[in-house]
């Protein structure tokens, strides 16, 4: 299958800080530089850069150009992915089509955000006609309805929540890229006590905006091979869905697009959810961990917060999350924190994880979410299952 | 009609709203708003309404099938939050309702809920327009408990 024969041969983050002093194009630099260092391989043999959504450089209509530039780079093959925090996912499974077509041989993907510090989106949405209006706060707001229609249809154990807090929170203690001011552990009562932002959703349910970066170099499996590369990863199967019931006036908010994606991608991969070895599933609100538990199929819909409460989530246990702290414990650097869940994926599979290594490498799940369209709960649902080379 | 219990919480009426800009397809729905009237797009193949207004129709993906229906507002809350953090201008109103809103024609908007107290408020709880006058004279569509109604 054409997805398989793409090969994840390197990986680098940077730390994740509160606030940027360093430019979005020096932290790009130091990723790029990385990953030769830990690949071998030239500048020049990379012939194409796909680079996540980033905030800073949302008012740059030639972003991927001007970034190429600005790294020194000679290309064939050049874009940015815009589906918001599904892009880093969306940006490796771009690269494995490329490398497929031909278009490319040794693809850079890069994603590095300075929202915080920077910040230069001004976005042409329903937003300034149909939500600004309202004091709409964007995501807490429609984490808020999600959760309350979610309480109305299922019913919400916010202590089930809570230990999905925990136990991402464990992890980022392990994590010394997590930004500092996360790396405090907490209790349930701590989740549960945190100030409403957004009722139902708590101050600690809600990811925190940072500046950072991230980036995967991705060749043919075949050339990697002749590199004489050892390690690398391999995506077996990837589903993507934007706007999931687009032609619906009533949509269930408590469904998402991960539940065609994922059917999709466990099908390419040829596993099911309870093959998953480790799930590192995008976390901009705690709800939205569970919600894709079930779309997944890890349990039934509307049974999250009983699976959640059977269920070891830490790197030690039965179904490892977010083994990184995920970014609500880890910090979301802006429009590239997807990078975050897909990187600690790939850091895993390398066997790299340190003192949070999972046991069990055979395969890692990564999912992406992003954008919040009207009324509903997200734009992009993107699910990705990596293997180490099989 | 029973008035509720408990305090209302905050309804947002006096914060300094700026009129939103229309565009070229939304135009006839903020215009209609000058007399507190709602405009729905229709689809008249399909004969299914969309929320927001769109360029064109979400079922059949042509815009010639779209046409405006003036409906009541009347619905039922589908969900709904308690904001409690705003940004300029909404900063210092806080706590105040932001909701979603199941219209009777059946489809979902979203709108502040005024006149409602945190116990009275509920998934299922009837609602009717409460329109709030907007600078350049088209108004914003809010919701208000609709306490009149025959209970659900």
């Amino acid at each position: 299958m054409a997805l398989r024969d793409a090969a994840v041969v390197g990986y680098a983050e940077t730390k994740i800080v509160e606030k940027s002093d360093r430019d979005v194009w020096e932290i790009g630099a130091e990723i790029l530089a990385t990953l030769l260092d830990k690949t071998g391989f030239e500048k020049g043999e990379i012939d194409g850069l796909i680079l996540s959504s980033s905030m800073t450089g949302a008012s740059n209509a030639f972003w991927s150009q001007t970034t190429a530039d600005q790294l020194g780079l000679e290309l064939d093959f050049c874009q940015t992915v815009d589906v918001g925090g599904s892009s880093p996912t969306g940006a490796l499974a771009r690269a494995a089509a490329a490398l497929d077509a031909g278009l490319a041989t040794t693809v850079f993907c890069l994603y590095a955000d300075t929202q915080v510090a920077e910040n230069n989106s001004r976005q042409r949405s329903f937003h300034g006609e149909w939500a600004a209006p309202l004091g709409y706060l964007g995501p807490p707001a429609a984490f808020g309805l999600l959760s309350k229609r979610y309480e109305h249809q299922y019913g919400l154990d916010y202590r089930a929540l809570g230990k999905l807090a925990v136990a991402q929170r464990n992890h980022a203690l392990l994590n010394d890229n997590a930004c500092e001011k996360l790396r405090k552990p907490i209790t349930v009562d701590d989740y549960i006590n945190s100030r409403m932002i957004a009722d139902p959703i708590r101050l600690l349910d809600s990811v925190m905006v940072c500046d950072g970066g991230s980036g995967l170099l991705v060749t043919t499996r075949k050339r990697a091979k002749q590199k004489g590369l050892s390690k690398f990863v391999v995506p077996i199967g990837f589903g993507e869905r934007t706007n999931f019931r687009a032609a619906e006036n009533i949509v269930d908010v408590t469904e998402s697009g991960h539940s065609v994606a994922g059917k999709r991608a466990f099908a390419m991969a040829g596993i099911g959810p309870h093959d998953v070895a480790s799930f590192h599933p995008y976390d901009d609100f705690i709800i939205a961990i569970m919600l894709q538990l079930e779309m997944l199929g890890f349990c039934k819909h509307g049974q999250g917060c009983d699976f959640i409460k059977e269920t070891d989530f830490a790197h030690t246990g039965n179904l490892p999350l977010n083994t990184g702290g995920g970014q609500i414990s880890a910090g979301q650097a802006g429009l590239a924190g997807g990078g975050t869940n897909l990187i600690e994926a790939v850091r895993q599979l390398f066997g790299e994880g340190g003192k949070r290594q999972v046991s069990n490498t055979k395969n890692a799940v990564v999912t992406g979410i992003g954008g919040i369209p009207y009324g509903r709960n997200w734009a992009t649902s993107v699910v990705m299952i990596l293997s180490p080379d099989a | 009609m029973s008035a509720p219990s408990s305090k209302l919480l905050n309804d947002t009426l006096t914060v300094k709203r700026e009129a939103p800009k229309p565009r070229s397809f939304s135009k006839p729905y903020w215009d209609a708003t000058r007399e507190k009237k709602l405009l729905i797009q229709y689809c008249r193949k399909t004969g299914q309404y969309q929320f927001f207004p769109r360029a064109t129709s979400l079922f059949t993906g042509r815009p010639s099938d779209l046409e405006w229906r003036e409906v009541s507002g009347n619905g039922k809350i589908f969900t709904y939050t308690i904001a409690r953090r705003a940004r300029d201008p909404f900063q210092g109103h806080e706590p105040f309702f932001i909701a979603t809103v199941t219209l009777d024609v059946g489809v979902n908007v979203l709108g502040n809920v005024v006149n409602c107290a945190t116990d009275e408020m509920r998934v299922g709880l009837k609602v009717k327009p409460f329109w709030a006058p907007l600078p350049n004279g088209t108004h914003l569509l809010m919701f208000e408990p609709d306490r009149g109604a025959a209970k659900s």
